[in-house]
């Protein structure tokens, strides 16, 4: 069975937990905000199955989200909405007013209890039981629950009210740490199933506490008594319970010292933890957690809603009311932002130019005399910084790490392993290395295959490893790191590498050339052509052959360069550098008659300048090169380009190799400008696509500079 | 009475509202255009050539970052001479999806014409499809030749936009 697991490099695991979270949390607000604004529009009579589908849905992915993460308070709580949502969209239920509010009032209570579990103070949410009775009674079609929301729930409350103000005094505990010793009740039950179900919820839930019934005499026949050791809080508890029992059914009390039962009837001293937040006050106010609560609105109120009034003063702290997160108190602030692409592009524009007028200014400045232009030149300078670091910062913005792209491999390294038989421990590094957006989208397709091809033909069967002197577990480490300007991604795996002399001789049988003198690098290029794979059995994983040359392809087509490096035996490793990002170019500017052009320098093989006994002519006017023992076809720009000639004396006399999609072209140009970084422009935008030119760049002297597209110029040569 | 007026003036004002053209001249002729699409009027600099391109297709400049192509008008419509001089100008337009420069020989003035001053243009074989021009503007004695700019610079003939 596969071994797999993540070993991360440089961030924990623990931090890649918590960026979920934030995704989450934030996508669990933004739903609840929708949902909030499609509830508050929704037309109760002629509501479309749209709308309340939009509802349905919201509640559905924070429901899912919040379960995957295991914040069961709030799936459980999503879970219910879900169920009146879902009956009202199937039209088993008309929706009326009452829903909608207590729907409203059950996104505020998963707003306040994302915000608990964001800031980490958990346990410490609003209660949710009571909203999940209630939005259970509506699904079961209660007319009770017609009526204004707490109105059901009310009432039963008001009957032990006032038991609960006796011993007040027994809940001030409730919250103290460490396990509790308490004595649960439950009375009134129809069936002794339902105990039964409670008892075992204690054994299904780790670390929630022990159970043990207790057997007295003068427990009735619908009564059963526990004796619960616990660390969590009443409330906790009986929230957990009211899937089986009602809540007044349930009475929880601290253990006496003694062990012994009391024997009074379990009312009496028992603690209804809701009412212990109220305080003396007449009980059906005390429940006025909820805006709408019936009663006229009396002094002791507004205390109640706080349940931090005097007499309870020793009320739990776990009780915060619904009201108290939603009152802001709770609310931690957004630490991102989502923002459209396009205004990030624009931004990234608008520095691309400040950054050419600077150089601009620092040109022109250079000149000046430093004794009486001191001020001028140190705020130029001063310019200067701030520009790079305004630069790096917009460019940061689209920047995200690496990790977004590691994290898929473990599970399908984890399935694909287990799939060969192959043991395969997964070891990624640096995968906080950042990169743009947009290539980081393109990039995981062409590193998906890659692993996949480590895992399938470069790791051995365990007992192939055992046999060659290696730990059966082979492993596959995919690291990312920048350099320089460029971001370089490797797939390593320590299996049993590429054979030279089979590659080569599969390289003649279908007919390529090569020699047995090649240099091992050209050599591990050979498996970039396409149809080419030296995988003895074709898989369903790989092998046919179809693949790294689409990677090779995909690569290229992102301006980055892919290089192998391997040894048989001891394992190989594929290194793919790409640009950090697709807006900026490493470029090479090639001067033809008074015209710049730009050549993508991850296509520049080499140049030289040309003699002209190399060049011959083939056919009437096809020029072909020879360099070192290889004919190549000459693209002569000036004439691709009709450029003007106004110096009849110079001709183009410089030679640059490129080479695209495979194939290697020789561009006849004047001179060899410089290489730079260039920032890449859309021509389409305001204009049509040009052949042969894929972009333009702004120099440094503001002037426009096309940028060449190699891949159309080699296809051109070809006919 | 009061109520006739105020019922009555939306209507004429509609109707009657002057529009307002930015006039420029090539060669001979004094054209305008609908100054709402005019987005910046700068001088000429040498664009960077664009190989393969008609020939009054200028090239591409920077513009803030943004490149934008150079349209010679004066090319366009066979004008009898096109040199470019301290007075040449360039109208840089903001059409609906995209960024184009024109190239005229001056920017004389920003005129409001009523409805009632543009004459139909005449039936005649033109340089100038006439469908991209709106009308004649009679000011006096001098003619104004207003275009349809959005509609000129998007014709296929003038080989801005990709055909499709």
């Amino acid at each position: 069975m596969a071994d797999v697991h993540q070993d991360s490099g440089g961030a924990g695991t623990d931090i890649d937990l918590s960026q979920f979270y934030q995704i989450f949390f934030e996508e669990a607000g933004e739903n609840l905000d929708q949902m909030e604004q499609m509830l508050l529009n929704l037309n109760l009579e002629t509501a479309d199955d749209e709308e309340l589908n939009g509802i349905f849905r919201c509640a559905h992915s924070i429901k899912g989200g919040a379960a995957t993460f295991g914040f069961s308070d709030v799936a459980e709580l999503t879970h219910k909405m879900e169920s009146l949502l879902d009956k009202l969209r199937r039209h088993e239920l008309k929706p009326t007013s009452v829903m909608v509010d207590v729907l409203l009032e059950s996104a505020d209570a998963a707003r306040a209890l994302l915000a608990c579990h964001q800031s980490g103070t958990v346990g410490q949410g609003p209660a949710t039981a009571d909203l999940v009775q209630r939005i259970q009674a509506i699904v079961a079609g209660d007319a009770a629950a017609a009526a204004p929301p707490p109105a059901p729930v009310a009432s039963p409350v008001v009957a032990v009210a006032p038991v609960a103000l006796t011993p007040s005094a027994a809940p001030a505990s409730a919250e103290a740490s460490g396990v509790r010793h308490l004595i649960l009740r439950l009375s009134k039950l129809d069936h002794a199933a339902q105990a039964d179900a409670v008892a075992e919820l204690f054994r299904d839930i780790p670390g929630l506490g022990d159970i043990k019934p207790v057997l007295a005499p003068d427990i009735a026949a619908n009564e059963r008594v526990y004796d619960v050791q616990t660390s969590s809080s009443n409330e906790d508890l009986l929230d957990l319970f009211a899937f089986h029992v009602a809540r007044e059914q349930v009475s929880i009390q601290e253990a006496e010292p003694v062990a012994t039962l009391p024997p009074e009837p379990p009312s009496a001293e028992s603690v209804k933890v809701e009412t212990s937040v109220s305080h003396p006050t007449p009980a059906a106010e005390g429940y006025g957690f909820f805006d709408g609560a019936p009663g006229a609105p009396k002094p002791g109120d507004s205390a109640a809603k706080v349940a931090v009034a005097a007499p309870a003063a020793e009320a739990p702290k776990a009780m915060h009311s619904v009201k108290a997160p939603s009152a802001g108190a709770l609310q931690p602030e957004a630490a991102t932002i989502r923002v459209a692409i396009s205004k990030v592009d624009q931004l990234i524009n608008l520095v691309g130019e400040l950054v050419i007028t600077q150089a601009m200014l620092a040109q022109n400045s250079r000149s000046l005399d430093p004794t009486v232009y001191q001020q001028l030149l140190t705020g130029l300078s001063d310019l200067d910084r701030n520009t790079r670091d305004l630069q790096e910062s917009v460019m940061s913005i689209r920047m995200i790490p690496m990790s977004i792209v590691f994290s898929r491999f473990p599970r399908m390294l984890r399935d694909l392993a287990g799939k060969l038989g192959k043991k395969v421990d997964f070891v990624t590094q640096g995968e906080a290395t950042e990169l743009d957006k947009g290539l980081v989208e393109k990039i995981t397709d062409p590193l998906t295959h890659l692993v996949r091809n480590s895992c399938d033909h470069g790791i051995e069967m365990p007992q192939d490893r055992v046999r060659a002197g290696k730990p059966e577990t082979g492993t596959i480490t995919l690291s990312a790191a920048h350099q320089g300007g460029s971001i370089v991604i490797e797939v390593r795996d320590d299996g049993k590498g590429m054979s030279r002399s089979k590659i080569l001789a599969k390289a003649r049988e279908r007919g390529m050339e090569v020699s047995d003198s090649m240099p091992d690098a050209e050599v591990w290029q050979l498996i970039f052509a396409p149809g080419f794979s030296t995988a003895e059995v074709v898989t369903d994983v790989s092998g046919r052959g179809v693949g790294m040359d689409v990677v090779k392809r995909n690569i290229t087509a992102l301006n980055g360069t892919v290089e192998i490096e391997s040894a048989e035996g001891y394992g190989m490793r594929v290194s793919v550098r790409l640009p950090l990002t697709l807006a900026i170019m490493d470029g090479m500017s090639v001067g033809v008659g008074n015209e710049v052009y730009i050549l993508p320098l991850s296509s520049v093989v080499e140049s030289f300048q040309v003699r002209s006994e190399a060049v011959s002519t083939l056919g009437q006017d096809s020029r072909v090169v020879k360099v070192r023992d290889e004919y190549m076809p000459v693209i002569e720009l000036e004439k691709v380009f009709q450029v003007p000639r106004f110096n009849t004396d110079k001709t183009s006399d410089m030679m640059v190799v490129i080479e695209a999609d495979g194939s290697r072209v020789v561009l006849l140009v004047d001179e060899l400008l410089g290489q730079q970084q260039v920032v890449v422009k859309n021509l389409e935008s305001n204009y049509r696509k040009v052949p042969n030119v894929s972009g333009a760049t702004i120099l440094g002297d503001g002037k426009v500079a096309l940028i060449l597209d190699t891949a159309a110029l080699v296809r051109r040569s070809r006919h | 009475m009061n109520d006739t007026v105020i019922t009555e003036k939306p209507v004429e004002a509609a109707d009657q509202r002057a529009r307002e053209y930015l006039t420029f001249r090539l060669d001979q002729e004094e054209y305008g255009i609908d100054i709402l699409k005019v987005q910046e009027i700068r001088g000429y600099e040498p664009p960077t050539r664009i190989a393969n391109a008609p020939d009054f297709i200028k090239g591409v400049i920077n513009l803030r970052g943004t490149i934008v192509p150079i349209v010679d008008m004066r090319l366009k419509f066979n004008c009898s001479k096109s040199n470019y001089d301290a007075f040449t100008v360039v109208i840089v337009l903001n059409l609906q999806h995209r960024i184009v420069g024109i190239v005229v020989d001056s920017v004389s003035d920003v005129m409001s014409l009523k409805p009632d001053q543009i004459r139909a243009a005449p039936d005649i074989d033109s340089v100038i499809d006439p469908e991209s021009i709106l009308g004649l503007g009679a000011l006096d004695d001098r003619m104004l030749i207003l275009l349809d700019i959005e509609k000129l610079m998007t014709s296929s003939d003038m080989g801005l936009v990709a055909v499709a």
